[in-house]
């Protein structure tokens, strides 16, 4: 849940960004690191094994300066996406007020994509959210990847309009940028919208 | 809407009184910095050494070990560690539990004993069980405190940064 420090006149929300192994969550954090003002950003924060992939977490703190008044910071994690991870995603995602599902569009992860982001909703019904009323923004990553999956395929896995979760989507290519930030957009509105 | 999702607002007061509680706490156990944090990660409040830089990645760490530690817990069929304390060369950690909500950190060095530490945390951990109990039971509508077009300023922000 957003914390408000009235004192401080604080504002500090944490956004998670879940997804199977590979699909692209600390490359996001990458891009958006490259690119955002100096002092807009902290250090980005990575617990990762020695072949880059991630152990615990990815953290990078965004300031986004004084918004009527008051300090309105984001804080943006990655979890482990490889399956053997299950309990440390469990871990990261206490108290994400927000998610960024980050999906793989290559045809032959759609299985992963599903297993995730089933995944991700028992784990947040079992924080005793509501996984409906959830904010979720999906990202397709990997859209330049030869023969990725048609995005109308994908929604009809991952976003079906007849479960009417109404789930904004966004196509992206992390490693490069586009779709990055309309992604990082979509989530930090959702998330101020419910304060 | 899902009460989970709403929002938590530490009103002034309460701010006050948290820091009070981090002064005697420092005061008397000689503590070189102590953190209140949401089990989120994010500071509610922190005392001590002003020069600290790293304050937001170390909420971060100790709210991920936290949780970690509660997974832990889980598999060992504990209901939860409510305490942990880490080792080092010159500086050691004692974190504690606040309810299942807030998470209340000491950093100390050799000076100072861990069974001292121990006892006035339990203490300061049994005053900001009622602040969070205040604090839970006068939530305070968002209007009345960040205002009606903070949403519209904030969605400006959002478009002006979060760009390539």
């Amino acid at each position: 849940m957003a914390l408000i420090n009235v004192a401080a006149r604080e504002i500090h929300c944490k956004i998670v960004y879940y997804g199977p192994g590979m699909s692209g969550k600390t490359s996001n954090l990458q891009y958006i690191h490259s690119q955002v003002p100096k002092d807009t950003k902290g250090e980005l924060l990575s617990i990762a094994t020695e072949t880059e992939r991630t152990l615990f977490f990815d953290f990078l703190p965004l300031d986004l300066g004084k918004v009527r008044g008051f300090q309105t910071r984001f804080h943006l994690y990655t979890v482990p996406g490889q399956v053997l991870y299950e309990r440390t995603r469990v871990a990261v995602l206490n108290g994400a007020d927000g998610v960024v599902f980050v999906a793989d569009s290559q045809r032959h992860k759609m299985r992963e994509n599903i297993a995730s982001l089933q995944e991700l909703a028992e784990n947040i019904k079992k924080q005793n959210k509501n996984f409906r009323e959830f904010p979720v923004v999906l990202q397709y990553n990997k859209r330049d990847v030869p023969g990725a999956l048609p995005v109308e395929k994908m929604d009809e896995f991952l976003n079906p309009a007849a479960l009417k979760l109404g789930w904004q989507r966004y196509e992206a290519q992390a490693t490069s940028g586009p779709g990055v930030f309309d992604t990082l957009k979509a989530i930090s509105k959702l998330v101020i919208s419910r304060l | 809407m899902d009460p989970q999702l709403t929002s938590q607002i530490v009103p002034v007061e309460e701010v006050r009184a948290i820091e009070e509680c981090l002064s005697v706490l420092a005061e008397n156990t000689g503590g070189n910095h102590i953190l209140l944090l949401d089990k989120s990660g994010q500071v509610i409040a922190a005392h001590g050494d002003s020069t600290r830089q790293d304050v937001t990645a170390l909420g971060a760490l100790i709210a991920g070990t936290f949780a970690s530690s509660r997974e832990v817990a889980k598999l060992l069929r504990e209901k939860d560690f409510r305490q942990l304390f880490t080792q080092g060369v010159r500086e050691n950690i004692f974190i504690a539990l606040i309810e299942d909500q807030w998470i209340l950190c000491i950093i100390f060095n050799k000076g100072t004993h861990i069974g001292l530490v121990k006892v006035l945390t339990k203490k300061a951990t049994d005053e900001l069980a009622l602040v969070l109990d205040r604090v839970r039971e006068q939530q305070k509508a968002r209007d009345d405190v960040l205002g009606s077009s903070f949403r519209t300023s904030m969605e400006d922000t959002i478009d002006l940064l979060f760009r390539d």
